[in-house]
């Protein structure tokens, strides 16, 4: 386990961003040693190094980059997500202001090992500071050579563009992402044919994660053996956790993949606030099934959370404290979900509104006892293949756990309600004048 | 080729098929909504939930091709059926339901699938107040249509109609998620030239074409195969009549000449096959129209035609081609007279046909092509007005429709010239000029065939008995003959006309009446407005 930051390094220099501090760390090695290589062998090294998405599924991202066609004659293309919108998750943006080159470093040994000579930067709206970080990093890097014509000498030339999107949730997933891009409308495509043989523009076109790509240029200085050789058997390198809710030092860690839930919360988040208990917690963004204090002892990597039977998603820690509704909680996410659903499939769009309908009387303090199962039937048939893309997952998943792991709360909720006062018609106006009406 | 199983059915379909197509060549309907044979898969409504044997998840049947050794469980799957009553609660949750004021009733899908799949077992969890759209419940989207955003089951459709087929991209979805509505860019009218079909691509009543709205409950109505009238393309519709009114134009699949479009111009021309003032023969008395019976008015007219020396006929591209060849077999073969079909170029209209290849019409007629085909002398404007220059003794015009030359006061002063006789449907000027005037229906109370001007020989059955007096023009011709005593020329009904034609005519050789025959009868609802 090293204690060594690889990430974040540049962390808390004031000019640790600039070309200058990023050159002076040994910066732009990787890329430099991945021209020297052939493709074949960089995806190889990245491949072996057992690299793993960081954006929330944990795809291998060796394979990923396999998938490109070989032999396709026309374009392909590179986009890196930093479409960073799920809840709890703050990581790239602190990569993005702590080290800008990592990414565009990672990005252009990505593109070179892909065979792209355009590269995508998809940044969401809101980063507007960010988005001028990384602006400001390519232009050091075109003036220096590194990003443009002929890099660092080679025959290979790349251009790498920032495109600010325009705020809605679901562009982080890839397909829909790639059809904002195009300048239409972010709805999530249908696959296959997926995004790595038909993707932006009809071409083939590869979609990494900001942290995943930061990861790249330092396997290809250190080798594949050393990134192997932080966390574990396939689920390697180091990670960044954004450790947020009711702890007493929220913020980002980059801790090697595998530690567990406890070492994050307790040790680095400095424990709950207040000196209070821990009640519950999202491991990966608000779209993993939540888990309760009796999980900390889970390694959070993607594996150890899958068989805990959630997932590692974003790596954004949502800690809640004895003082958090579940209720409430679950409410809450649903307004997320039922805004950002984007109304293509049927069971995400009615079922994440109807969620958060339901939430809402609950919280009214009109709940009813078929409640939790009608939450627990909506979540079962918006997840599992009934939608398009993941956010139908995305909702169901966290409400239904919510549901299933705190039943008691709703159902005290709903025990503790007041019937809903019945609304009286008003009397007609020949009521009792008529035969039949009124008496 | 590949070979799969559905539902216990084998079934060999072309490589590429999608399983909702494999499954209605199995004889099994598997329901959608978003799904269209002539647009894009897009999978959104998620009812067409298919378990393929073999694959974890539920697949849409949409979206998945068929493969070699597929074994496909559709209703004969727990999960499936689980599935989609699960999908179609979702999309009834802020359905309004309805349908007894709703204007789609009978024609509509989602009301087809809830009833016969769900049936009486249905019922639905959702205790919440609906989602609504106050001021989206008659909104007039555009000239012809209009929208009730409540009832949308956001199938996008219309969407990827305007996209993809009338390209001109009106239609968008304006917000998102479940407040998400179809609206035009901009809030610009949609304006479109196909703007029917939008309505027609609609499975719920979101979308309802104003001029049939409220006029006449779907399943009330019958469907006559027909084609339409407005230009040389000649797209197969539906007549849809009740009690001898025409209501509506729809179209009928053809994926050689309109896959299932129709453009507005040609789908509002209905109300013009209502149009009939004519209905008793009448000639002129001291310049006073009097009524006279068939009988009388056939031997006026063949006197007339025994007596004239010079005779010429103004012919139609609007007749079929059974009422064209006797004309020129009538009046041009036995009488000598001078035969002209006039055409009128009119707007150029297009279709778009079943392989998305752009259609256009070369002229305003339905049957220019049969004129052209039977050896017809074709006129414009300017010819028309020197033909009818030329004095004769009895000038025979058989549809005053046929140019609007023939509506001008140049027009009628030298029809007058002469003595003239008129076959008469509505009110027309030259019925000013006409001695003898006999009265004929429109379209949906004939039968024969239109040539298109893609050459495509088309059949049109009719509706409803002609009304009151009006008699089919090849009647009338047919018992002119028999008057004349011209044998040859003795034949029963246009399927005989056609065999004589088609024996005599080589543009017509090898065609037989029963052949032409197409799709006749809608095997359902759905695959008549929809595809």
């Amino acid at each position: 386990m090293s204690a060594e930051a690889v990430l974040l390094r540049a962390r808390g220099n004031p000019s640790g961003r600039t070309l200058e501090a990023y050159l002076g760390a040994g910066g732009y090695e990787g890329l430099r040693k991945a021209l020297a290589r052939v493709p074949e062998a960089v995806v190889k090294e990245v491949s072996d190094s057992e690299l793993r998405g960081r954006g929330g599924a944990g795809f291998p991202t060796g394979r990923k980059w396999s998938f490109v066609p070989k032999d396709h004659p026309g374009p392909r293309y590179l986009i890196c997500n930093a479409d960073e919108s799920e809840p709890g998750t703050f990581k790239d943006r602190e990569l993005i202001e702590c080290d800008p080159h990592m990414v565009i470093e990672g990005i252009a040994i990505a593109c070179w090992a892909i065979g792209a000579h355009t590269a995508y930067i998809y940044i969401r709206g809101e980063f507007v500071r960010w988005a001028r970080i990384l602006e400001q990093a390519l232009d050091e890097a075109r003036a220096r050579g590194l990003v443009g014509r002929s890099i660092l000498g080679s025959p290979f030339d790349l251009d790498i563009w920032v495109h600010r999107g325009a705020g809605a949730y679901i562009c982080g997933e890839e397909t829909a992402l790639i059809e904002s891009l195009e300048g239409k409308r972010g709805f999530p495509r249908l696959k296959p044919p997926f995004p790595a043989v038909v993707g932006v523009f009809g071409k083939p076109t590869v979609v990494n994660n900001v942290e995943t790509l930061a990861c790249v240029p330092h396997i290809m200085t250190r080798g594949a053996a050393w990134f192997a050789s932080i966390g574990r058997s396939r689920n390697t390198g180091p990670k960044l956790y954004c450790v947020s809710g009711h702890v007493n030092r929220p913020g980002v860690y980059e801790l090697p993949l595998g530690v567990t839930f406890r070492e994050i919360i307790e040790q680095h988040g400095g424990g709950i606030r207040n000196g209070g208990k821990l009640k519950a917690f999202f491991p990966g963004g608000s779209s993993a099934p939540i888990m309760t204090a009796g999980d900390v002892d889970v390694r959070a990597d993607f594996d150890g959370c899958a068989e805990a039977g959630t997932m590692l998603g974003s790596g954004g820690v949502i800690v809640f404290d004895e003082s958090v509704d579940i209720v409430a909680a679950a409410a809450n996410l649903a307004h997320f979900y039922a805004h950002e659903s984007c109304g293509q499939c049927t069971p995400c769009r009615e079922g994440a509104d109807w969620c958060m309908d339901i939430l809402d009387r609950m919280l009214d303090g009109h709940g009813r006892s078929a409640d939790p199962d009608t939450l627990l039937r909506i979540c079962r048939f918006a997840s599992e293949g009934m939608t398009i893309c993941p956010l139908g997952d995305a909702f169901a998943l966290p409400i239904s756990s919510m549901v299933t792991k705190f039943r008691d709360e709703f159902e005290r909720r709903i025990s503790t309600a007041s019937p809903r006062p019945q609304k009286k018609l008003p009397a007609l106006p020949w009521a009792g004048q008529r035969p039949g009406f009124g008496d | 080729m590949p070979r799969l199983t559905i539902d216990g059915h084998e079934v060999e379909v072309a490589a590429g098929t999608n399983l909702i197509e494999a499954a209605r060549a199995a004889g099994i309907e598997i329901p959608y909504f978003c799904y269209h044979p002539y647009l894009s898969v897009v999978g959104q409504c998620r009812i067409c939930l298919v378990e393929v044997v073999g694959q974890p998840r539920l697949v849409i049947a949409c979206a998945t091709p068929a493969s070699d050794g597929m074994v496909v469980k559709s209703e004969s799957s727990a999960r499936v059926k689980e599935a989609r009553e699960a999908v179609m609660e979702f999309l009834l949750a802020n359905h309004p339901l309805d349908c007894p004021v709703c204007d789609q009733a009978g024609e509509c899908l989602l009301q087809d699938h809830s009833t016969s799949e769900q049936g009486a077992r249905f019922a639905s969890h959702m205790v919440e107040t609906r989602r609504t759209f106050p001021g989206y419940e008659r909104r007039l989207l555009g000239p012809h249509i209009i929208q009730n955003q409540n009832r949308c089951i956001y199938c996008s459709r219309c969407i990827r109609f305007t996209r993809e087929i009338s390209e001109t991209g009106q239609l968008t979805y304006t917000s998102r998620a479940n407040h998400a509505f179809i609206d035009t860019f901009n809030g610009t009218p949609f304006d479109d030239p196909f703007s029917g079909c939008a309505a027609d691509v609609c499975p719920v009543g979101a979308l309802t074409i104003k001029e049939f709205r409220f006029r006449k409950r779907a399943w009330r109505l019958r469907s006559t195969a027909s084609v339409c009238p407005g230009c040389s393309i000649g797209c197969s519709v539906f007549i849809d009549h009740h009690e001898r009114i025409v209501y509506r134009l729809t179209p009928r699949g053809n994926a050689a000449i309109n896959a299932t479009w129709l453009c507005d111009y040609g789908r509002f021309l209905a109300e013009t096959l209502n149009d009939q003032s004519h209905l008793h023969p009448r000639h002129r008395v001291e310049g006073k129209p009097v009524r006279l019976s068939w009988g009388d008015a056939l031997r006026m007219f063949a006197d007339e035609l025994r007596s004239a020396r010079t005779l010429r006929v103004v012919a139609s591209a609007n007749l079929s081609n059974e009422e064209l060849f006797l004309t020129r077999e009538l009046f041009g073969r036995h009488l000598r007279g001078e035969i002209v079909v006039p055409v009128h170029q009119g707007q150029q209209r297009r279709m778009k046909n079943g392989r998305g290849e752009w259609l256009h019409s070369t002229d305003a007629h339905p049957n220019s092509g049969g004129a052209r085909r039977l050896g017809l002398d074709i006129v414009g404007e300017e010819a028309l007005a020197r033909f009818l220059y030329g004095a004769a003794d009895l000038t025979v015009i058989l549809d005053p429709d046929a140019h609007p030359f023939l509506a001008t006061a140049e027009a009628l002063r030298l029809v007058k010239v002469g003595l003239s006789i008129a076959c008469m449907r509505s009110e027309h000027p030259i019925v000013h000029a006409a001695s003898l005037m006999l009265p004929v229906p429109t379209l949906a109370c004939n039968e024969g065939t239109f040539t298109s001007s893609t050459g495509t020989v088309q059949r049109f059955d009719m509706a409803f008995p002609p009304p009151g007096e009006t008699r089919p023009l090849w009647i009338v011709l047919v018992a002119l003959a028999r008057e004349l005593g011209i044998a040859t020329l003795n034949l029963a009904g246009p399927a005989e006309v056609f065999d004589l034609m088609a024996g005599n005519e080589k543009a017509f050789a090898g065609l037989s009446w029963e052949d032409l025959a197409g799709t006749r009868v809608p095997s359902r609802l759905e695959q008549q407005h929809v595809g």
